[in-house]
């Protein structure tokens, strides 16, 4: 009797897996798809007989990518003067390249520093009104962003950010579960320690930089990874915020050209492969980083 | 003993703690709170007030009460978008749920890389972005060149070429296909983690007494991972509910409204209509149904 | 202390960059956003126009922005919410003077349209160009007619050439069908489609449907939509009915224009000449423009008119610059033709025969005789046109025609009447 019953489960696990190896397939097969399409002939791709592996590699829809537009790389405005500074004139889409970069770099540190400070403060501090603040948090986290879309647009305007990678990156940070996320963590940082800091005369900010910011690290490090690739990838925001070439993302642009050519897929494989590699493969470097924390993210919460 | 010691201490702190800590605590806040207040609270404030008005381009905004709101109860094509929402959230949440967990339950115990490198696979949808996962999808749905088509005639599934995208009776579905494969990734990591975490002692106790291995999992396993069940009920529900670049890329909503939902509508609304003010009523409309929503899962949860 | 003098150092050296900014300066910067109106979407050709435009007026700094028909719209009015509308925009009256124009965005161009414009410019564009109060807010350059066009291989193969008239370039009605079905069972499937993913190229759906028994899209006045006619129901449930003739609302216009080039489709409702120009390299066969098929064989053809309008930024020194460079670009001898030519159409003004020897367009200008009204100019504009291709996209899954177009002229008139 017990031996049927692991031979049939052993059974089982092995037709599952199977399946998963499948399923699998079929999971990385749209990034696949991107990469080999983006390499074929327009040939190839227009022909209902898809080539499973292109028969010829060729360039030329990153060719047509990269001559489609251009920007210069980079444009630093000082504020209130007018004066700008434009680096050299590149493909337009190296410059969202650089946009996109830029916008998640920044989101990742501003939304890790006052994520980490906030949420150390809501975890340790016993202040008044912080239950309050702190319900606020969560309830705020459930909502979607796209229902606040037009009157963060006038507010964008009214600040003059709008069509400024600022507009994007501002909601980023002020998304609030980058606090709640490291209040999970900064709720495991022992009173004594703290406690035994303030004894020793430390001031708050040595006690935060000296005793909670060791402890809470391993957070900081799932939220700057969560925010970098959420950023990159947070394609309503840049849609609404942003409305000229040089000012655009990646994914932005891949959209607009999308709109523009939209059956040459070949062109627009070239875009997305552009979009999604760099930030595949910094999902694949930091890949065990990001599962601890999403990981420790939900079990405290 | 420490602890007890220090809450007496605090207590007996009196004023001067208590000031300090909250000068402290808000000090800490301050840098999140510019952008929390600035970028979300205050825009939400904004949104509930201009959905009592009737505001467009150009124009003063004029009072209307709850007009937007009546309005929208008889506005045929939001009630197209809200069932619509509706089925997105009511098939794909349980799907996404009931899939990973299953996947999980497999992969979970396997020796050497292979977890993770499944694991792995099962969340690059999620990291190759909206836009790029929309434009290879529309190419892979596409009724001339797709690849749906071909394999389709391959294997003697359709008989001539769908079109996917343009027709009312599958586009729905189609999205929410995708919507799918982009939504599992994070569940997976999350059930293999916490099936790893489950007490192995009280599995082996069970199995030596004669429980089979459904048993084991609905009596030991299950419960000890109910709480990651909650949270991925949740995020899953708020995920769907934020599908838009999807709609936006592929179908603009169409055809017939068959895959409007209340997010692209919001934006519909807004920049291909200037009706501001109804927009940020259907926003107002969509955020109480999902607090009431993720209120009851909460609730729901903890009943259990 | 210490804090103070560095903040004040650093208020003198903003002030200092600043005054040597204004001093610099005198130039003005504007910004132009273009619609892809033939070579008016290409930077190259852009970037020369405005290299002239330079020699003459270093002054003023221009600015391109490219649009693309899905987007485009979306993009400019997130713009004017967003406070950053372009200065000048470049499209056709039914944006510039029905849509943004009518909603006070636009600037008067008054002085633009001086008399001897007025003598020079077609009756028809001026009054396209100007809203029902009699205000310009456009300044227009260029125009052509809409067509349609077959893939002349496969129509001869199919022997369905003999149902029109490739002198006149038109056919009627019953001529279209056989056509049709002559091409159709010779194996091509889909022979044509009616796109609705979205507004993209609808002026072609919109002509086929009003020429083929004769309706008309709005009144005379164009105050209201008559898209209830007997003729246009009737049209409409012709379409439905034809075999080779699917309803796809996966597609819109651009792409129906690709699919016609690559050979998948063998007709396209959305054509020009600057489409059979852009697409050169892609299409391996001989394109036939065509007129629309109407029961008379007289087609009136939907007209696309093109030219400036002016954002109301608020900014005076802005709003002068962009009248100069309208003004250059539309009436400066030296590139007037060019700016012409580079939109691939034709002046709105006798200029001379530009395209002398250009068997292209000399092929092309048989179609601007079968010009029609020019309706685009009806109020609630907007809303028509997504009005227009849900209702497509309504009687291509099945709905009832009747019904679909009631829906559509309850939503378009009560938008015209605002």
């Amino acid at each position: 009797m017990k031996k049927t019953m692991t031979v049939r489960s052993k059974c089982y696990k092995i037709l599952s897996i199977a399946v998963i190896i499948l399923l699998a397939i079929a999971f990385a097969f749209p990034l696949y798809w991107i990469i080999t399409g983006s390499f074929k002939t327009a040939k190839a791709i227009n022909s209902t007989t898809p080539q499973w592996i292109p028969s010829e590699w060729v360039m030329d829809n990153y060719q047509k990518l990269f001559s489609k537009q251009r920007a210069p790389l980079w444009s630093i405005g000082i504020p209130f003067t007018g004066i700008t500074f434009a680096g050299p004139t590149v493909p337009a889409s190296i410059r969202w390249l650089m946009n996109t970069i830029f916008m998640a770099v920044v989101s990742m540190i501003l939304t890790c520093a006052t994520s980490a400070m906030a949420g150390y403060a809501l975890a340790k501090k016993r202040f008044i009104g912080r239950t309050i603040l702190f319900s606020l948090i969560v309830c705020a986290m459930a909502l979607p962003k796209q229902v606040i879309l037009i009157p963060l647009l006038r507010e964008m305007s009214a600040l003059n950010l709008y069509n400024t990678i600022w507009a994007v990156i501002f909601p980023i940070v002020g998304w609030p579960f980058g606090v709640f996320l490291i209040k999970q963590f900064a709720e495991g940082i022992p009173g004594e320690m703290m406690e035994a800091a303030r004894i020793d005369g430390a001031s708050e900010w040595k006690t935060f930089t000296n005793i909670a910011l060791p402890m809470i690290k391993p957070g900081i490090g799932a939220l700057a990874i969560f925010t970098f690739i959420n950023s990159w990838n947070d394609y309503f925001m840049q849609l609404i915020m942003l409305s000229s070439t040089e000012n655009a993302t990646i994914s932005l642009g891949i959209a607009r050209m999308q709109a523009e050519n939209s059956t040459d897929f070949g062109l627009i494989m070239a875009g997305a492969a552009l979009a999604a590699v760099p930030i595949i493969v910094v999902f694949l470097i930091f890949q065990k980083y990001f599962t601890k924390g999403i990981t420790m993210g939900a079990v405290k919460g | 003993m420490a602890g007890k010691a220090k809450k007496t201490t605090g207590y007996s702190m009196s004023r001067a703690l208590v000031r300090r800590e909250t000068i402290a605590g808000y000090a800490f806040m301050l840098p999140n709170l510019v952008f929390f207040v600035g970028f979300v609270i205050y825009p939400m404030i904004q949104c509930v007030i201009t959905s009592f008005f009737d505001s467009t381009m150009n124009r003063a905004d004029i009072f209307v009460g709850l007009g937007n709101y009546i309005e929208l109860f008889q506005d045929g094509v939001f009630l197209r978008a809200l069932w619509n929402t509706i089925i997105i959230v009511v098939v794909s949440v349980p799907v996404t749920c009931i899939f990973s967990l299953w996947v999980s339950s497999i992969i979970y115990d396997l020796k050497g890389p292979f977890c993770s490198l499944l694991r792995c696979v099962f969340y690059l949808p999620v990291v190759t972005g909206s836009v790029a996962v929309a434009v290879v999808w529309k190419w892979m749905y596409n009724n001339y060149y797709g690849i749906f088509n071909y394999v389709g005639k391959g294997l003697g599934l359709i008989d001539k070429n769908i079109n996917w995208l343009g027709d009312e009776r599958f586009a729905l579905g189609c999205i929410i296909l995708i919507l799918l494969t982009t939504s599992v990734g994070q569940p997976i990591v999350l059930y293999v983690s916490a099936l790893n975490n489950v007490d192995a002692s009280l599995v082996e106790a069970a199995e030596v007494d004669g429980a089979n291995r459904m048993q084991c999992f609905w009596r030991i396993k299950w419960p000890q991972i109910m709480p990651t069940t909650l949270y991925i009920l949740v995020i899953t529900t708020i995920n769907s509910f934020q599908c838009f670049a999807l709609i936006q890329l592929l179908t603009s909503g169409g055809p017939n409204h068959s895959t409007d939902t209340i997010m692209y509508y919001i934006y519909h609304t807004a920049f291909k209509l200037y009706r501001y003010g109804y927009g940020n009523a259907m926003g107002v409309v969509l955020a109480i149904i999902i607090a009431v929503l993720s209120a009851a899962q909460f609730k729901m949860a903890q009943s259990d | 202390m210490k804090f103070r003098r560095i903040l004040a150092l650093a208020l003198v050296g903003t002030m200092a960059l600043s005054a040597t900014a204004f001093a610099e300066g005198e130039t003005t910067d504007i910004t132009m956003w273009t619609y892809p109106v033939g070579d008016w979407g290409n930077a190259e050709v852009m970037d020369g126009l405005i290299a002239k435009f330079n020699e003459v007026h270093p002054e003023i700094n221009v600015k391109v922005e490219y649009l693309d028909y899905t987007n485009g719209d979306d993009q400019v009015n997130t713009a004017i919410e967003g406070g950053q509308a372009p200065d000048i925009v470049f499209e056709g009256p039914e944006r510039l003077v029905a849509n943004w124009g009518a909603k006070g965005l636009m600037v008067d161009l008054a002085d633009l349209w001086t008399d001897e414009a007025k003598e020079a410019i077609y009756d028809s564009v001026e009054n396209a160009c100007k809203s029902n109060d009699g205000v310009y807010y456009e300044y227009p350059l260029c125009m052509t007619a809409h067509t349609m066009a077959i893939n002349r291989d496969v129509f001869e193969a199919a022997d369905a050439l003999q149902y029109l008239d490739e002198e006149t370039r038109t056919w009627t009605t019953e001529g279209f069908l056989n056509a049709v079905k002559a091409v159709y069972e010779s194996g091509q499937d889909p022979v044509g489609a009616v796109y609705c993913s979205g507004q993209g190229g609808d002026q072609g759906t919109r002509a086929l449907v009003n020429n083929l028994y004769g309706g008309t899209f709005t009144n005379e006045d164009h105050t209201a939509y008559t898209l209830d006619s007997e003729e246009n129901v009737k049209a409409l449930q012709l379409l439905a009915d034809t075999d080779g003739i699917n309803f796809d609302a996966s597609i819109a216009g651009g792409d129906e224009i690709q699919l016609f080039c690559n050979g998948t489709l063998a007709m396209a409702f959305c054509w020009n000449v600057a489409q059979e120009k852009n697409n050169a390299e892609i299409i391996d066969f001989d394109v036939l423009p065509m007129a629309f098929p109407s029961e008379t064989g007289e087609p009136k053809l939907c007209g696309g008119i093109w030219g400036f309008g002016i954002f109301n930024n608020g900014d005076e020194a802005k709003i002068a610059a962009a009248k100069t460079f309208i003004d250059f670009m539309a009436n400066d001898e030296s590139i007037a033709a060019d700016s012409v030519k580079a939109s691939t159409y034709w002046p709105v003004k006798d200029l001379g025969n530009i395209y002398e020897g250009n068997d292209l367009m000399t092929e092309y200008a048989t179609f601007i005789q079968y010009m029609g009204d020019y309706y685009q100019v009806v109020g609630g504009w907007a809303e028509a046109r997504t009005a227009w291709w849900n209702m497509l996209q309504q009687i291509g899954t099945g709905a009832d025609v009747a019904t679909a177009v009631a829906d559509f002229q309850t939503t378009a008139n009560a938008a015209a009447g605002k």
